[in-house]
């Protein structure tokens, strides 16, 4: 007997959890949604294609200390070497995370639920923050695995994974900070993309000109903070200052904690903007 | 206990005033707010959510103050857009389980929830498909049951029957009186049609640019009124003179007569009269008051 019946509306009267389960909720959501896991087929290919992009070298760095006994790649200029990868990462699928609602206008619908708009958006930075962190700490994490098991000569470099590991963190807060903030000027998710991608651009061609134009005139004091412009040497350069490791750039960098301060000034820059353009968002 | 109250309630922005010395209450039950486009409803709802500061006044939405308790508030009630809120690439299920997460509901009992309310508001197979393939009527289904998946003691209609077809709207109205019925979750309805709620509504308040024009329970707005309509056949003219002859109050309206009434008198008169001209009398009816009439005739008193 196949019967339905109709028991009626069933109020709800289980747990009922806080604001902060919520935004967890929403981490997570977001964090699946900038590798595409629950989304089509589609939006799957371009995150994982660059995942294991990311994880060749590891692979290559193992490979090499098996064969010759030799380290390949240093931990600490991972993210330097690969930051063309990184930074098509994070163009690509920051926007995912931030367009669709603006341009469909699905604010609302959170914002008339408890989560408020500072945790929706910082909900969204984590998330990214998380995606960028894995994409390089995962095949750091390979190599010092690879590392362990062959067991070169010599003490394994713990230090400097440990040391690398910090830094990718930092860098995954700076690079999702700011992408989010240019994504967010604009609902259009291609728009998104190619801003984030022309500001990488940008600051990562001008490097060479500004560095080169100061080294001819013989200015090489000067020329060695044209390397701060772009993120990637600017976060390598907060490493040599706390981990003294080998400089990524050639003729180094400025010394002292000024690169860690240009930081800092940098995220806190992305956030300000990030507040400012939900504020406007949120009361519409 | 009212549902919501509102004490000298004004909103400015700065080009236009959109609540103006607001004071109203509404009590539990189906609430339908009137007005003509841009008269404030939409605000009114947002200042309830405590999504939007009041410029002056105060506002309580089930006894909370929404200046200072707008968390609390928001995870009571639930809220229908007016706008388009759906993001085309997610099935209508995703979506209502991740908002009923965003509610604070752990997730198995978040998609219980989405399941049991997408089948009350009417969806079928099609809740598994992506949103951007579905028609008006379903993405008005697909809102309202994520401002149900909650269980949520009040909930925030704004013009819910917006863009649906004749059927549909029927459809939505007859799911609403459910809600405020058998659901028991009370509802604060928006429409520029008054004639909608009119069917579906316990109490009504109306609002013009952000004034109060009137609240009272729907039965007021359309108690019978004191007239009688009269129908003939043909011969409409001699009866309208005959009657104002035997001294009562006769406006032809087109073919139809509306007779004041002033006591039984005024039926046996209607009657003899017919009797007397040999005319064919069709129809006797009592006349009540629509909303509309009502709104009309405030809208030109103020």
């Amino acid at each position: 007997m196949s019967e339905i019946y109709d028991i009626g509306y069933r109020h709800y009267d289980g747990p009922r959890l806080g604001r902060a389960y919520s935004t967890r909720a929403l981490t997570v959501h977001s964090l699946r949604a900038v590798f595409g896991l629950g989304r089509t087929a589609r939006s799957k290919i371009m995150p994982f294609a660059l995942a294991v992009i990311m994880l060749l070298p590891a692979v290559v760095s193992i490979a090499a200390m098996a064969l010759i006994g030799q380290r390949a790649m240093g931990y600490s200029s991972y993210a330097v070497i690969m930051q063309a990868v990184l930074a098509i990462f994070l163009a690509s699928q920051g926007p995912a995370i931030i367009a669709p609602d603006l341009r469909f206008r699905v604010l609302p619908l959170y914002l008339s639920r408890p989560v408020s708009i500072v945790e929706y958006v910082g909900a969204k930075v984590t998330a990214m923050t998380a995606a960028l962190f894995l994409m390089v700490a995962v095949p750091l994490t390979l190599i010092y695995l690879g590392e362990l098991l062959i067991d070169l000569e010599g003490p394994p470099q713990t230090k400097e994974y440990l040391g690398a590991l910090a830094m990718a963190l930092v860098l995954a807060v700076l690079l999702s900070a700011f992408g989010l903030a240019i994504a967010s000027l604009t609902p259009r998710r291609g728009l998104g993309v190619a801003s984030v991608i022309a500001v990488y651009l940008l600051a990562s061609a001008s490097v060479p000109i500004f560095y080169g134009t100061l080294i001819s005139t013989g200015n090489d004091a000067a020329a060695r903070w044209a390397w701060l412009v772009n993120p990637f040497w600017l976060v390598d350069a907060v490493q040599v200052w706390l981990f003294d490791t080998t400089p990524n750039s050639e003729g180094g960098y400025p010394p002292g904690p000024a690169s860690a301060a240009i930081v800092v000034v940098l995220i806190a820059v992305a956030v300000s903007v990030l507040a400012l353009r939900y504020r406007k968002a949120a009361s519409q | 206990m009212h549902i919501l109250a509102t004490e000298g309630l004004t909103k400015r922005f700065p080009t236009v005033t959109a609540l103006d010395q607001l004071t109203v209450t509404a009590g539990p039950g189906v609430t339908g707010l009137v007005g003509a486009n841009g008269a404030g409803k939409s605000t009114l709802i947002k200042i309830m959510l405590g999504l939007l500061p009041p410029t002056g006044g105060s506002a309580r939405v089930l006894d909370l103050d929404v200046a200072t308790r707008g968390a609390e508030i928001r995870g009571l009630v639930g809220y229908m857009p007016e706008h388009d809120c759906l993001p085309p690439d997610v099935s209508a299920t995703e979506l209502v389980v991740h908002l009923a997460q965003m509610s604070g509901l752990p997730r198995t009992a978040a998609r219980e929830r989405a399941a049991d309310v997408l089948r009350h508001v009417g969806l079928a197979e099609e809740r598994y498909r992506a949103v951007g393939g579905y028609s008006t009527g379903m993405k008005q289904r697909v809102k309202l049951a994520q401002a149900l998946v909650h269980d949520p003691k009040l909930i925030f209609l704004d013009e819910p029957t917006n863009g649906l077809d004749p059927r549909g709207r029927d459809e939505m109205l007859t799911l609403i009186r459910r809600i405020g019925t058998e659901f028991g979750i009370s509802v604060l309805v928006t429409s520029h049609l008054l004639g909608e709620l009119e069917r579906i509504c316990d109490h009504v308040i109306v609002i013009d640019a952000g004034r109060l024009l009137r609240s009272s329970a729907i039965a007021e707005f359309t108690h019978a009124t004191r007239s009688v309509t009269v129908e003939v056949e043909e011969g409409a003219t001699p009866l309208a003179a005959r009657l104002t002859e035997l001294g009562h109050t006769v406006t032809p309206h087109g073919r139809l007569l509306l007779v004041e009434v002033t006591g039984p008198e005024t039926f046996d008169a209607i009657r003899d009269t017919a009797v007397d001209l040999d005319l064919c009398l069709i129809r006797l009816e009592q006349g009540r008051h629509r909303i509309e009439d009502v709104f009309r005739e405030e809208v030109a008193g103020v």
